[in-house]
């Protein structure tokens, strides 16, 4: 989950008048998780679906309603003189067609709001704007842009000197740059590369790749361009509102960019917000809670939505930056946090169930309470396993094993098709401990069948014993013992010359009622000198699916 | 009890016996120390029992042990060949003999090696073999047998101990271990034990106890001769070796906890598959597909593509349910939704799509059921994090559910595992809303730690499926839990099947 940095100098700045601890005790309540606490500093987790909490401001902003402080759609006024515009070439279509922008001025940036800023912006990036895919943002120095600007595009050997560098760099240059490497190909296969150049032929972004020096950000910078380029309309938009309500707690005033797109004109950013309405029963009933209409529309506006009661129904304006709120649920969790998670008490539903066990998952515990009778650890391992130990260690042949795609583990690439390797691996790690050594383990085994290809999962139990007398008889006397105390079913077993890990003339099939269920033998010694085994070894396993009717 | 009154274990006894027996036989003499071996050939023990049996013995200060190292002598593959062909020094004057008179003609003759001569003129010169006249030349002074000869023929026929070895054996040995490679040591410790007035007066009195019954037979029950003999007490308050039961493995208890408190509770247990298509793993809880949760570094896709029941679209839904679910992404997050995506086989990140499907194919006007089950995430294993473990989630539907019946729930079970303090902080999941994480206080620990999340299922997720009543969801990792409750720092550790921790861990935790 992504993390906000908040000194907390800017606690006492934006929450004037709070003690630390009392906002310390309401983040959680805000849906924030204190992720650490250092000298100054708190680090705080939010929700992806949160995406104004992106810097401290949205977090200021919502904990003002929630402890009362400021309730209501946040004020946001969007200043008028619309002299900014940007025209759009049709190209753009078909690198990266959205544009949208804003210019925010008469702030002040210091460096906690540019800390602030770069972190809001690395983080709509990565989240909403799908590392860039969907939309990226570029922040300017408005004062050095000469209006209008253009978004264009142009061929590979067109230059300019990008954000950091200082001296101008092809478009080929640039893609081989780290940044290049990372972002490039987003950009698809096209020959001709989107950029925003101003009316003196600066440029002022490659997007999503770079900005252009000319316009760069810094400590002195008053008055802000911003423009975020994208994939997605939507998602653009939604990160400029974003911006905007940020920049405006920021103490920026936000004048609208008026956008040129062929014939159609339109201005941004956008900050009109939806409506939603829900009925209070419905909220209601959701929580569990009886609130009257007041109380309603008051947890609303601590959540700083708008809120008006029409009926028995309850209007809500949703600020254009809220990107999470589509829904009548929606307006339920809002209800709560403003009402305060903490308050609510737990009840319990009055309705009547009788509750009950799986059948499949009882008869494991009959087959689990013989084995244990019969003096066995059960072992636990895992159902993704290592093709080495799976495969390489006992002298099988992987052969068409259901590996997974870029594991980033050797011991978890293949699904096991059988339970006896990872036992046999749990006694390799154990030849100092105390013999006679008896394991069972129930659990999946995996197969892909190549005719039909389906990948089948049936459940198996296996058991191995080790210790110098450890024989086929024994083993097999565990296993016809099993079968017939959990099932009453007797064993026998047939001859079977060539079965993995067992020596031939000393394994068999396990025939349950005439049918194949299984394996049983003594381990391989070559396989036990290469688990740096000292003890023979020998092995069941029985597929329980034919056992147990229910399970076929 | 005193020492003298304990009972002797049966080794113990034996010991005692034949030390006794032999002191007997030298009567009069002060009791002669007795070898390990032969108290092993003596008792018909095995050698492991005799020395535990000597160190319980020790203990009860019932015999002394004198522990005596030594030293074997033996002969090696060269000092053989020596002792045949003859030492260096010997084949020298051989060949002086024989009328060779320089060492060149000596060596070339291959009476010598090369590197012997050195050695072989300064043996035969100290043997006073030889002597030598002008310009060096050498002639044989004497031909008599030397130590080193002697003790080489000697070692030819056995070992011999080194604190045996005198006068010329000894000079020859002297001689000999500073040459390299003739002879072959090697130490060992006798531990030789004799009977102590203790052991003396035990033994005695153990001999009066000779009469009685060391066990106790079938043959003596069914005869009734138990009516005539009389049993020898045992030592009670002897060590037992272990012996380790068979068990469930800890997680599993665990496991079955959590399944005893859900059918406590009125909850249904039900089971579903690990390999799941992205659908319903992802799809159908509204996960949208550019969700960086779907990427491949975090979920494992299998290689292999398809599964189940073969439908026209490759993916196991019905057409009604794949339009509805795509046409609810498309919807909400304003992307064309991928079929391809869809279809991808992946083990599931959690059991969600298991009681999802339940519920869409079920549609249970009322209904509560829970599952537990393996789930997978491609992780690099950790102390912390493992790349497969076990969920539990329960669900419950009905109509007017609601998020306080949710919190209630979770109350309960947690009171049932013995939690009492709990709280609840709103949080995020895709397919619920309102959603909650629990966090509850760990008294040994003594924090809060966060344990399953919750939620209500969005209508998102209920309505393509055709769920009407409201859905209350819960769950999470069971790793967590056993890590509290048996106080583990890697969670690896539960899946070690370490034999020392799986034999050694209680199946109780009080």
């Amino acid at each position: 989950m992504p993390v906000v940095s908040i000194a907390t100098s800017r606690f006492r700045k934006f929450m004037p008048g709070v003690a630390e601890d009392r906002i310390m005790d309401m983040l959680p309540f805000a849906g924030l998780d204190i992720e650490g606490v250092d000298a100054g500093t708190v680090r705080v987790e939010y929700n992806p679906n949160r995406p104004d909490f992106s810097s401290d401001y949205g977090i200021f902003r919502a904990l003002r309603g929630i402890m009362g402080i400021e309730v209501g759609p946040p004020k946001f006024k969007l200043g008028g003189k619309p002299g900014f515009s940007l025209a759009v070439d049709s190209q753009t279509k078909d690198v990266r067609p959205y544009i949208v922008a804003l210019v925010a001025r008469g702030g002040t940036l210091d460096d906690q709001t540019i800390r602030q800023l770069i972190a809001m912006q690395e983080d709509l990036h990565d989240g909403i704007g799908r590392r860039r895919k969907k939309a990226s943002i570029g922040l300017h120095d408005l004062d050095s842009i000469q209006f209008p600007v253009r978004y264009t595009t142009v061929g590979p050997e067109y230059s300019f000197i990008p954000l950091g560098e200082t001296s101008p760099k092809s478009i080929t240059e640039i893609l081989e740059s780290p940044l290049g490497k990372q972002y490039g190909h987003l950009l698809g296969n096209s020959d001709r590369y989107p950029v925003i150049i101003d009316r003196s032929g600066s440029v002022l972004s490659f997007p999503p790749i770079v900005n252009g020096s000319v316009t760069t950000v810094d400590e002195e910078t008053k008055n802000l361009f911003v423009e975020v380029t994208g994939t997605n309309d939507k998602v653009a938009e939604d990160i400029l509102a974003i911006i905007a309500m940020t920049l405006n707690d920021a103490g920026f005033g936000i004048s609208s960019v008026k956008i040129k797109t062929g014939s159609r004109i339109f201005v941004t950013p956008r900050m009109k917000g939806n409506k939603i309405t829900a009925s209070m029963d419905f909220i209601n009933s959701t929580l569990g809670l009886e609130l009257d209409a007041r109380e309603i529309a008051k947890c609303l506006r601590k959540s700083r939505l708008g809120a008006a009661v029409k009926g028995s129904k309850v209007i809500c304006e949703i600020p254009r930056y809220r990107t999470d709120i589509s829904d009548p649920v929606d307006l339920a969790e809002e209800v709560a946090l403003g009402y305060g998670i903490y308050k609510i008490e737990p009840s319990l539903p009055a309705s009547f169930h009788a509750g009950s066990r799986d059948a499949l998952s009882r008869y494991f515990d009959a087959v689990r309470e013989t084995l244990v009778g019969l003096g066995m650890l059960e072992s636990l391992n895992f159902s993704l396993a290592g093709t080495e130990g799976e495969y390489d260690l006992l002298g099988k042949p992987a052969g068409d094993a259901l590996g997974v795609e870029s594991p980033k583990s050797a011991e978890h690439e293949v699904l096991r098709e059988s339970l006896i390797p990872s036992l046999l691996q749990s006694l390799s790690r154990n030849v100092h401990e105390e013999y006679p050594q008896k394991l069972f383990e129930i659990g999946k085994v995996f197969s892909g069948n190549n005719t039909s290809n389906m990948i089948e999962e049936r459940w198996a139990v296996a058991a191995v014993t080790a210790h110098g007398d450890a024989s086929f008889t024994e083993v097999k006397s565990y296993a016809q013992s099993l079968l017939n105390a959990a099932f009453g079913k007797t064993v026998e077993t047939r001859s079977e010359k060539n079965l993995p890990y067992f020596i031939p003339g000393r394994s068999a099939a396990i025939l349950v009622e005439g049918r194949e269920a299984g394996t049983i033998g003594e381990i391989i010694p070559a396989a036990l000198e290469k688990l740096r085994m000292r003890v023979p070894v020998s092995a069941f396993e029985i597929d329980l699916g034919k056992i147990l009717s229910p399970l076929q | 009890m005193s020492t003298g009154e304990r009972a002797l274990h049966p080794i113990e006894y034996a010991l005692l016996k034949s030390l006794a027996a032999a002191a007997e036989k030298e009567e009069g003499q002060p009791s002669q120390p007795r070898s390990v071996e032969e108290l092993t050939r003596a008792t018909a023990l095995d050698i492991d029992q005799v020395r535990r049996g000597i160190e319980w013995l020790k203990f009860k200060d019932m015999v002394s042990v004198t522990e005596k190292s030594n030293t074997a002598i033996s002969i090696s593959e060269q000092g053989r060949t020596a002792a045949m062909s003859g030492l260096p020094e010997r084949r020298l004057v051989d060949a002086l003999n024989a009328g060779m008179s320089s060492l060149a003609e000596i060596i070339s003759a291959g009476k010598l090696q090369k590197e012997e001569a050195n050695a072989a003129v300064a043996a035969a010169k100290r043997n006073g073999w030889i002597q030598f006249g002008q310009g060096g030349r050498m002639s044989v002074a004497s031909t008599e047998q030397s130590a080193e000869e002697r003790l080489l023929q000697k070692l030819m026929i056995q070992t011999l101990e080194l604190s045996g070895l005198n006068g010329e054996d000894r000079t020859g040995y002297e001689l000999l271990v500073k040459r390299p490679g003739y002879i072959a040591q090697k130490e060992s410790k006798d531990v030789h034990v004799t009977l102590t007035e203790t052991g003396k007066s035990a033994s005695s009195q153990s001999a009066q106890t000779e009469s009685q019954e060391r066990r106790l037979t079938p043959d003596m029950i069914t005869s009734g001769r138990w009516r005539q003999i009389k049993l020898a007490p045992l030592d009670v308050e002897a060590a037992a070796p272990p012996v380790f039961p068979g068990r469930r493995h800890p997680l599993v208890d665990i496991i079955e906890e959590i399944k005893e408190i859900f059918v406590g509770l009125g909850f249904e247990e039900i089971d579903g598959p690990m390999v799941q298509t992205g659908f319903w793993n992802f799809d159908a809880l509204y996960i949208p597909q550019d969700h960086s949760a779907r990427e491949m570094q975090d979920t494992f896709y299998l290689k292999k593509t398809r599964n189940e029941e073969d439908s026209s679209s490759g993916i196991p839904a019905t057409d009604e349910q794949i339009r509805k679910v795509s046409a609810a992404h498309e919807k909400g997050w304003g992307s064309t939704w991928k079929a391809e995506d869809a279809k991808r086989m992946v083990l599931r990140t959690h059991t969600t799509p298991v009681t999802l499907r339940h519920l869409a194919d079920a549609k249970p006007e009322s209904a509560r059921f829970f599952s537990v089950g393996r789930v997978f995430r491609n992780e690099k294993p950790s102390y912390k994090h493992l790349v497969e473990f076990h969920q539990v989630e329960g669900v419950a539907t009905a109509k007017g559910l609601s998020l306080r019946d949710l919190m209630g729930l979770q109350t309960k079970f947690y009171a049932k595992m013995g939690i009492k303090k709990i709280k609840f902080w709103p949080t995020f999941f895709p397919y619920t809303e309102p959603s909650l994480q629990s966090m509850v206080y760990n008294e040994s620990l003594q924090k809060w730690v966060e344990l399953f999340g919750m939620g209500i299922f969005r209508p998102e997720v209920t309505v393509p499926l055709g769920i009407r009543n409201p859905v209350l969801a819960w769950g999470g990792g069971i790793e967590r839990i056993a890590m509290l409750r048996y106080a583990l720092d890697d969670v690896r550790d539960l899946y070690s099947s370490k034999l020392s921790w799986l034999r050694g861990v209680p199946k109780c935790q009080l």
